[in-house]
């Protein structure tokens, strides 16, 4: 880890948010761990961005980081941010903890598809289901990109994987019919082919009272890219695609592969098949929110004699 | 604050109380402020006191979606400065031990009570089985020391209680209080202390001095050569590492390239303080010839064979271990050097305890195990064994 600041040392970017990132801070430059076409990134860029421009206080803005390849982003995000690394899944869980014991700060969880749907896909429904005041990001790559490639409960139906050698036959979970249906109250999915929208949905979220649960869909070009062509999603059409072996194509194909959630509305389930919708689902503000409704039970038991 | 709420204390006095409501109130007096658990029998009665306890102390009773998120919304509020407990049962423990070695590597203190029932698999749900015992001590991955006390009536879940709470914010590891299905359930009377006296006795959670705001783990001193313990980091403050990781670091929170000097500081600040930590008893110990080794349940069962064996003429004592684990080799070694025979009534099949009295005695040394699951140790059990050893 402490390598990364010598061996890079003279190439430092020019870039204005350099000197606020957690390497950068500590090494004195921007490096990442990460692939080349992955678009962690770009997720940890604007988290350190809106970290900055709309000066979060890291006292009250906790970031619980679960198991996955963002788990290296905590070098990349503001380095003024108060960060810990939660066990695999378990990040809403320890975020609940501390907006419980703290009820002035709003936890922000970074988890991913596997941590969030599936390992930790209990703590993710009851965080939702209580309307906790918190930012929840779940970063689908649709694989398990950090122990090199498995299959995911998100992976799309004929990918394939390390797991699903032949092709994913399963069904895939879908992150944001699952919030919607466990009650979060601001629910919405994005890529980073549209960072602007995804500031957008962040800044919302930040001053949302209750669950926001943004679903971001990022590219991984090593593990799900080299494997699988680009057809996928649109496979009704008939066409056989090339490999996404490189950054550029798979963020043509995720911007190619999603839909506008009032698009779809006009669009039948077949071709619906495979793709992601993005948008905005929910956005409901007259749900009471769990911590408030908790202080309210500790006047009513304070005041009994 | 919550050190003037009135309803920390209950009034001072003697008051009839289930075990597991005992251990509430001494978590409460010792200022507990956050606690999630999970109903499991036979812990169930915790949560359930604690539910209308709490708010009134402005403090906060989660009850969680399972256990792995009970102990994880601990460690949380934990993190931010709340002193948090959580109460489970063998099943519970088996699901939690991931976290608390997480809990373990990152210092995190909190006071795990576990009530233990009979095993393996669900087993008879309200029988006591003093069997966790072996998961306890090396719970969860990797290597780390855990504090683990076992009180024997009512009045010492109280105390206790109290004495984990210190533990675990002075060696910032996880404390266990190992109870049973019987204890929890068993109604006693506690004498509550008057409210100064508790107070003289309870750590508080506070930050240090700025000056001392760099180093927030555990480290080894080398001018004074000794382990220096620092008080916990909280979320929330400037006291906090920008990271918390839970990979071997240093006093800062960075990851450390010398993962056995990490190890052994987190094995040496409890090893190194045994001396604090190990809380022992002894009853008619002075001139015995036989000694009993128990913890828990079975010293009761002790206390009255002993008493009856004295008054036939055979000298038999009673070593109590307080803290079961670490266990305390020095002490337990000088007691037992001049014994003729040593029993280890437990409540295990396996002879946890027993196994570490084996470990420490010299071979010559007769080490006989009296056995008992999901039932007490009728006081006739260990005199009978004591008459056919003073034979």
């Amino acid at each position: 880890m402490s390598e990364i600041g010598r061996m890079l040392k003279n190439e430092k970017p020019e870039h204005p948010y350099v000197p606020v990132s957690y390497a950068g801070s500590m090494f004195n430059n921007f490096a990442t761990r990460f692939c080349s076409g992955c678009g962690y990134g770009v997720i940890g860029q604007i988290f350190t961005r809106i970290f900055e421009d709309e000066h979060l206080d890291p006292h009250l803005y906790p970031t619980v980081i679960g198991i996955g390849c963002y788990s290296q982003m905590l070098l990349l995000v503001h380095y003024r941010s108060q960060k810990i690394l939660a066990l695999h899944g378990r990040a809403p869980a320890l975020a609940t903890g501390i907006k419980m014991a703290n009820p002035k700060t709003k936890p922000i969880i970074f988890s991913g598809d596997g941590d969030c749907l599936g390992i930790g896909g209990n703590h993710f429904i009851h965080l939702c289901r209580r309307n906790l005041d918190c930012v929840i990001f779940i970063f689908n790559n649709s694989i398990y990109a950090m122990t090199g490639g498995q299959g995911a409960p998100t992976t799309l139906y004929g990918a394939q994987s390390t797991t699903t050698p032949y092709k994913m036959f399963e069904n895939r979970s879908d992150g944001v019919k699952l919030a919607l249906a466990a009650g979060a109250t601001y629910v919405a999915r994005t890529t980073v082919a549209h960072p602007r929208t995804y500031m957008k949905y962040f800044k919302k979220a930040l001053t949302h009272k209750g669950t926001s649960v943004i679903e971001i869909i990022t590219p991984c070009v090593t593990y799900f890219g080299r494997k699988n062509l680009d057809s996928l999603g649109a496979e009704y059409t008939g066409i056989k695609g090339e490999k996404m072996d490189q950054g550029f194509k798979m963020i043509d194909w995720i911007k190619r592969n999603t839909v506008r959630i009032n698009q779809a509305k006009f669009m039948t389930e077949e071709e619906l098949f495979n793709k992601y919708i993005i948008g905005e689902f929910r956005y409901q503000t007259n749900r009471p929110e769990y911590s408030e409704e908790y202080a309210k039970i500790q006047e009513i038991a304070m005041k009994e004699d | 604050m919550i050190s003037e709420n009135k309803k920390r204390f209950i009034a001072p006095g003697r008051h009839l109380m289930m075990g597991n409501e005992a251990m509430s109130e001494g978590a409460l007096a010792a200022g507990l402020k956050y606690f999630g658990g999970y109903p499991i029998t036979p812990s169930t009665e915790v949560i359930e006191h604690l539910a209308k306890r709490l708010p009134e102390v402005g403090g906060v009773c989660m009850q969680m979606e399972d256990e792995l998120a009970s102990i994880n919304s601990v460690i949380g509020a934990s993190l931010v400065g709340a002193k948090a407990m959580t109460a489970t049962s063998g099943p519970g423990l088996s699901l939690m031990v991931e976290t608390i070695s997480m809990a373990a590597n990152l210092e995190i203190p909190f006071v795990f009570c576990d009530v233990q029932r009979n095993g393996p698999g669900t087993g008879f749900v309200t029988e006591p089985h003093h069997n966790d015992l072996g998961l306890v001590r090396f719970s969860g991955n990797g290597e780390f020391q855990v504090i683990a006390l076992a009180p024997m009536n009512c009045q010492e879940l109280y105390d206790l209680t109290i004495t984990a709470f210190n533990f675990a914010e002075t060696y910032r590891c996880p404390v266990f209080i190992l109870s049973d299905a019987y204890l929890g359930h068993l109604h006693e009377v506690v004498n509550i202390p008057p409210k100064e006296q508790i107070l003289e006795r309870i750590i508080d959670r506070e930050l240090p001095s700025p000056e001392d705001f760099v180093k927030k783990f555990t480290y080894f001193d080398d001018i004074t050569g000794e382990i220096v313990i620092p008080k916990p980091p909280q979320m929330g403050t400037d006291y906090c590492p920008g990271l918390f990781i839970h990979q071997p670091h240093n006093y800062e929170g960075l990851p450390t390239p010398r993962p056995m000097q990490y190890i052994q500081l987190i094995m040496d600040k409890i090893n190194k303080n045994k001396d604090k930590i190990c809380l022992t008893d002894q009853y008619k110990m002075d001139d015995a010839e036989i000694v009993i080794v128990a913890y828990g349940l079975p010293v009761r069962s002790s206390y009255r064979a002993v008493d009856i064996a004295r008054a036939e003429g055979i000298k038999v004592g009673v070593f109590r271990l307080i803290t079961v684990w670490p266990f305390p080799d020095e002490e337990v070694k000088k007691a037992v050097k001049d014994a003729k025979a040593i029993i280890v009534p437990e409540l295990n099949y396996t002879g946890v305890i027993a196994e570490q009295v084996e470990r420490v005695t010299e071979l010559q040394t007769p080490i006989i195990k009296i056995p008992k699951v999901c039932e007490f140790h009728h006081p006739q059990d260990i005199l009978n064994v004591i008459k056919e050893v003073a034979m």
